[in-house]
């Protein structure tokens, strides 16, 4: 589904991803880890296709097409998510008019019918439900003056809506007390399927309690150094990034 | 009407033909002579004249605009189709080139106490009711363009409140631009008095059918009685070819309150000013406004809003989209007397700034004179962010289509004061309308 390889890129001239070898099969699901720094918002922002992130060597392909040319709404389009570590609040934006421009232009670009305002009302009642949202949120602006749980799960609940065959959720568990969590974890395991494919991005193990990884890799200094099974996480849990720190420079 | 003006307008007070000076009441006549002198004693103001430093008159004046000599009759209510807004229930004024036109008009029912139509019929058949009312606010030293309005003043709209009364519906004010062979200036006079504790609402509205060229140089004279309530909704959108002006002033007695919102999206040229006067105390003058400055036209706003009494509140709140070589001016200026004590007013003016070659040139001004107020002002001049609109893309929506997005979020708080949803609906797709054909650079 997903292939990278020795992905090499810039941002604002320094070197932040340095040959970066990572593929995905359909409906597995991947857990990123990394100490602070190390490139993974990177990693999302390039495959997502950020302005200002110059890959200078290697290549991403996504289910054989070439990632790398392709616009970030195409990208989308194709059908890749990103859950943002921060999501951007769009003061003014409506919530409903923005997740139907988003899902009717995803829909139109594939060449399917758009949904009319009753069918889409009815799928968003729909999807609020799985994320534990009020349906208030609707009415307001897109993030905005939302609180840091609201906007993780806000991103979720865009993704349930958008249905992605590749879904990056970059640090999806940061900030949220362990009833957010458990309300995430639902929403992202309700969404699960042998066509859909995760990158979890975490910082964190705890996440992984609740998402059951199928392969965990860790990340630094912008390389993939350490990939294996469940178990690594809580081998790095337990002896911290320092451990793999010293590792990835004797490496 | 005789005399020749050396300033270039002499033509736009050529005697009209059906309405020799004279007719009609003698202190009308008196005070359109004065004004004509008024006229006769300025020159044009230049870049160096304060007021104008920013906005030429040059485009204008070459246009060689005539005053609008004849009424256009042959319009029928079907011409209006296009122009109507779907689902606005109104009692609706309609004003062709100037002149009240009854036949496209619909005024419905009226409670006691309104009085609403065209200036013009009114002087002809109650003279006194206006007397003491027209032309007063305006002040006595009157700048070039309010001389000239009311050198020619001769119809317009008219909405008289008796105190108490209520209206529900909104007043809907059409004032209709239909072009001529030459190039004509119609020069509207409007009247709006609510009595103590009256209320209304007026929808104002400056359209042209078809895109043709002339100019519009209108005033309003608003006077509010004490805890009178006025929400105004001033939509400008006339021919993309047309010179627009208005002069707005405002006299708000104590507790009055006044609600103006400022669309303007038509013309190439457009200069508005919005003059405000508090009489009594504790009165509030709210003026939000949203302008789109498109390829080469220009959008000039002056406000003058003076806190001469105290504990009056005002907010004036504009936001500004421009493009391609789009131009606009926001010169604000909100005074406070010295003894005009716990004034409270915020004034704000935001741009957002689509291409490289667009320009704004911002001026909030406070002049303070008063120790015990509450005053501010702001500015920005920014673009769209880049982090904002990835947001969107990543979510699968095309560039052009997140762009317009983020800019009918910017323009939606001013959008969501106007009075009424159909409203709202109607300026938002025209905003979004102009943005789609808005060149990105
Ligand atoms: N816009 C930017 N300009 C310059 N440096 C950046 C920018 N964004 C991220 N970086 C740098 O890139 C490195 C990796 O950042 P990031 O990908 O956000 O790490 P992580 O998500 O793993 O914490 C950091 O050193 C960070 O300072
Ligand atoms: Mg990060």
């Amino acid at each position: 589904m997903l292939a990278v390889k020795g992905l090499r890129a810039n941002v604002g001239g320094k070197e932040i991803l340095r040959g970066l070898d990572f593929s995905v099969g359909p409906g597995e699901v991947h857990a990123i880890m990394g100490p602070n720094g190390s490139g993974k918002s990177t990693f999302a922002h390039v495959l997502s296709g950020r302005e200002g992130y110059e890959v200078t060597a290697g290549s991403a392909t996504f289910e054989g097409q070439d990632l790398l040319t392709l616009e970030p709404e195409e990208r989308a389009q194709l059908g890749l998510f990103l859950a943002f570590q921060y999501p951007v609040e769009l003061p003014g934006v409506n919530n409903t008019y923005f997740l139907k421009a988003a899902l009717n232009s995803i829909l139109k670009a594939r060449g399917e019918p758009e949904l009319d305002a009753v069918s889409f009302l009815r799928l968003i009642k729909e999807k609020l439900k799985i994320l534990h949202l009020d349906d208030s949120l609707l009415k307001r602006a897109v993030n905005a003056g939302f609180s840091g749980g609201e906007k993780k799960r806000n991103e979720i609940f865009q993704m349930a809506l958008l249905e992605p065959k590749l879904a990056i959720l970059d640090e999806t568990d940061s900030g949220l007390d362990i009833d957010a969590l458990r309300v995430v974890a639902d929403g992202v395991n309700a969404l699960r399927s042998p066509e859909r494919s995760m990158i979890v991005v975490t910082h964190y193990q705890r996440l992984l309690d609740y998402i059951q990884p199928d392969v965990v890799h860790v990340l630094s200094k912008g390389r993939i150094i350490r990939s294996g099974g469940k178990e690594l996480a809580l081998e790095l849990e337990e002896k911290g990034y320092g451990w793999i720190d010293a590792e990835g420079q004797a490496a | 009407m005789n005399g020749v003006l050396p300033n270039g307008f002499e033509s736009w007070l050529s005697a009209a033909p059906e309405r020799p000076a004279g007719v009609g009441p003698d202190w009308l006549d008196d005070q359109r002579r004065v004004a004509q002198e008024q006229v006769r004693a300025q020159s044009v103001p230049t870049s160096k004249t304060e007021d104008w430093r920013y906005t030429s008159l040059k485009g204008l004046l070459e246009q060689g605009f005539a005053q609008v000599d004849e009424s256009i009759t042959a319009l029928q209510p079907d011409d209006l189709e296009e122009i109507l807004i779907p689902g606005l229930d109104s009692h609706r004024v309609v004003l062709v080139n100037g002149r009240y036109a009854p036949e496209l008009s619909v005024l419905g029912d009226l409670p006691k106490g309104v009085r609403l139509g065209g200036l013009r019929a009114l002087l002809d058949a109650d003279p006194d009711a206006l007397r003491e009312r027209l032309n007063r606010i305006a002040g006595d030293r009157q700048p070039l363009f309010l001389a000239l309005n009311t050198a020619g003043l001769d119809d317009g709209f008219v909405a008289l409140f008796d105190r108490a009364v209520m209206l529900e519906r909104p007043i809907e004010l059409i004032h209709l631009s239909v072009g001529m062979d030459e190039p004509r200036v119609a020069q509207p006079r409007h009247l709006i008095v609510l009595g103590d504790g009256a209320q209304a609402t007026l929808i104002e509205r400056y359209v042209s059918l078809g895109e043709s060229l002339y100019c519009t140089n209108s005033v309003l004279e608003i006077s509010l009685g004490r805890d009178a309530v006025l929400q105004h909704d001033r939509i400008q959108m006339e021919s993309a070819n047309a010179f627009h002006l208005t002069g707005l002033y405002l006299s708000q007695d104590a507790n009055s309150r006044y609600r103006g919102v400022n669309i303007g999206l038509g013309a190439r040229w457009a200069r508005t000013e919005l003059v405000t006067r508090f009489r009594g105390e504790q009165a509030e003058c709210d003026l939000q406004g949203l302008y789109l400055a498109g390829d080469r036209q220009l959008m000039d706003y002056h406000l003058d809003v003076a806190h001469s009494v105290p504990r009056c509140t005002s907010r004036e709140n504009f936001k500004g989209i421009l493009y391609g070589k789009g131009r606009a001016v926001f010169d604000g200026l909100v005074s406070v007397a010295r003894d005009a004590q716990k004034s409270d007013a915020a004034m704000s003016n935001r741009n957002l700034m689509l291409s490289e070659s667009a320009e704004v040139d911002t001026k909030p001004q406070l002049e303070i004179n008063a120790d015990d107020v509450k005053c501010s002002h702001g500015t920005t001049v920014g673009r769209i962010e880049p982090e904002m609109l990835f947001y969107l893309r990543s979510r699968g929506i095309s560039a052009p289509l997140a762009r317009r997005m983020l800019c009918l979020g910017f323009a939606g708080e001013i959008i969501q004061t106007l009075s009424a949803e159909a409203l709202r609906e109607h300026v938002s797709e025209q905003v979004g309308q102009r943005l789609e054909s808005a060149p990105l650079n």
